[in-house]
């Protein structure tokens, strides 16, 4: 139970449509877990139900010993644990940046409005964008807006930080600033679980590599590992698919 | 082209000897928008709110209310409150509760289309901090949400104003009411059309002047974009 992460054969269907097909995996503190895998094949359901914005048909999931899944359990507690990072940043439009990594101090924990900006502003000053802090959203390039996002996580001072595909909705030229940020973060301990693609962030900085397909682990292990030596076929041809897509990058 | 037999300058001097007397009704008529207006958002708020996040029997209760106070005339809605329920004998109050209501089932559609207009994201990022789901509401949504009001609430506004005319129906000493009093009097009928040009010019002066004061408050409160985006 020493895990900071249990995730127990867990199952999600939407109607018909089973999307998580018995998932389990663990993580301990400072892993930086990726998972990769198709289009569809459940990356991002599986992130969404460790923070309960998406909750499970049947199985358990563990934070810290903790089992997160029952129907007792305090989501806003839980969530306060478990940051989470999005695609479309999902940054409040009326707040400033420095505002809106404050609200949630302010709100869930019930900081005075003194101690909120000195987080926030620790924060912004960790993704570099202090500079930025009385600008809104739609003043930021999206770049910007994703290292704000980064920063509303982590001034909650979470265990551990899920990233829905943080890069995705990037211009390309703006990737490289925000997977510097996520480096950053792992390479100071922070426990990151993250759905990506960007094959140069899983090279240097992933503990693991997770290959999804159909809702189904088909394969686990060090990236290095599977990139060399993938055993399954479907890691095989998927990674082959992504180098490709990525101009050979990977 | 008005004749200008119509347009004659001892009606006109009747119009401005008895100005105050329409100032007074211009009183009224603000007065009445106001407690309307007011009225109309405290009850239409919470009902779109309710139309957006409620459910059972309230829901539907607030959704049955909205349809059938938008489906009734406002002049049939202020004279089965003043005539046939008498909920007071104060036109004004009388009056205040007809509009107010009628106006809060439009002002919830106002809210509502706003509230549902702001992406579910906007509450998973807040609920993703363990706020709660009145808290995502509250701090993230509803701020969003009446800015996004104020050009529907504009339109609101002005028709309020405009409809607060109506309360002649009941008797109210508003300023068309006030009007007609001038013009009715014996030997001033050849006033009419200066009298009611009078009170349009006000009415429109009142609209023009509310209006570019909501879009001074839109301007305000606009959540500022650079061009990067």
């Amino acid at each position: 139970m020493s895990d900071l992460l249990r995730v127990d054969d867990v199952h999600k269907s939407y109607g018909d449509e089973e999307v998580l097909k018995g998932i389990s995996f663990e993580m301990d503190r400072g892993d930086v877990d990726v998972l990769v895998g198709p289009s569809g094949s459940g990356k991002s359901t599986m992130l969404r139900c460790i923070n309960r914005l998406t909750e499970i048909d049947s199985g358990e999931i563990y934070l810290d010993g903790e089992n997160v899944t029952t129907p007792d359990t305090d989501v806003n507690a839980l969530r306060r644990n478990v940051g989470m990072v999005f695609q479309d940043f999902n940054l409040f439009a009326h707040l400033t940046a420095r505002k809106n990594v404050t609200l949630g101090l302010r709100k869930v924990k019930g900081l005075d409005k003194a101690e909120a900006r000195e987080i926030a502003d620790a924060q912004l000053e960790r993704v570099g964008l202090l500079a930025q802090a009385e600008s809104y959203p739609a003043e930021l390039s999206g770049g910007q807006k994703q290292r704000v996002g980064i920063a509303r996580a982590l001034a909650m001072d979470p265990k551990l930080l899920l990233f829905d595909e943080p890069t995705s909705a990037l211009d390309p030229e703006l990737v490289g600033e925000v997977v510097e940020v996520m480096a950053d973060l792992a390479s100071e301990g922070m426990t990151m679980l993250v759905v990506s693609h960007e094959m140069g962030f899983v090279r240097s900085a992933a503990t693991d590599m997770f290959v999804l397909d159909d809702g189904k682990i088909v394969e686990r292990g060090a990236p290095t590992d599977l990139f060399e030596n993938p055993e399954h076929e479907r890691t095989k041809s998927f990674l082959q698919g992504l180098n490709s897509a990525h101009g050979g990058d990977g | 082209m008005i004749p200008s037999v119509v347009l004659q300058a001892n009606d006109w001097a009747f119009v401005f000897a008895n100005a105050d007397y329409l100032l007074g009704g211009t009183v009224v008529t603000v007065g009445l928008t106001i407690t309307s207006i007011l009225l109309g958002f405290l009850a239409g708020f919470p009902a779109g709110a309710i139309e957006v996040y409620g459910d059972g029997y309230l829901q539907s209760a607030v959704r049955t209310a909205g349809v059938v106070l938008r489906g009734t005339p406002i002049l049939v809605i202020m004279m089965l409150l003043f005539f046939v329920v008498s909920i007071s004998s104060s036109a004004f109050v009388v009056a205040t509760v007809g509009l107010g209501l009628r106006s809060a089932a439009y002002q919830s559609q106002i809210f509502r289309g706003a509230l549902q207009s702001v992406d579910e994201g906007q509450i998973e990022a807040a609920r993703s901090v363990g706020m709660s789901h009145r808290q995502a509401i509250g701090y993230v949504v509803v701020p969003q949400a009446l800015r996004r009001s104020v050009p529907g609430f504009q339109n609101e506004f002005t028709i309020v104003l405009k409809d607060t005319s109506i309360a002649i129906a009941i008797g109210l000493s508003e300023l068309l009411t006030r009007g007609q009093d001038l013009f009715l009097q014996g030997g001033h009928s050849t006033a009419t059309l200066e009298v009611i040009l009078f009170i349009s010019g006000i009415y429109f002066v009142l609209t023009f002047v509310t209006n570019r004061g909501l879009d001074r408050l839109d301007d305000i409160y606009a959540i500022p974009s650079g061009e990067n985006q």
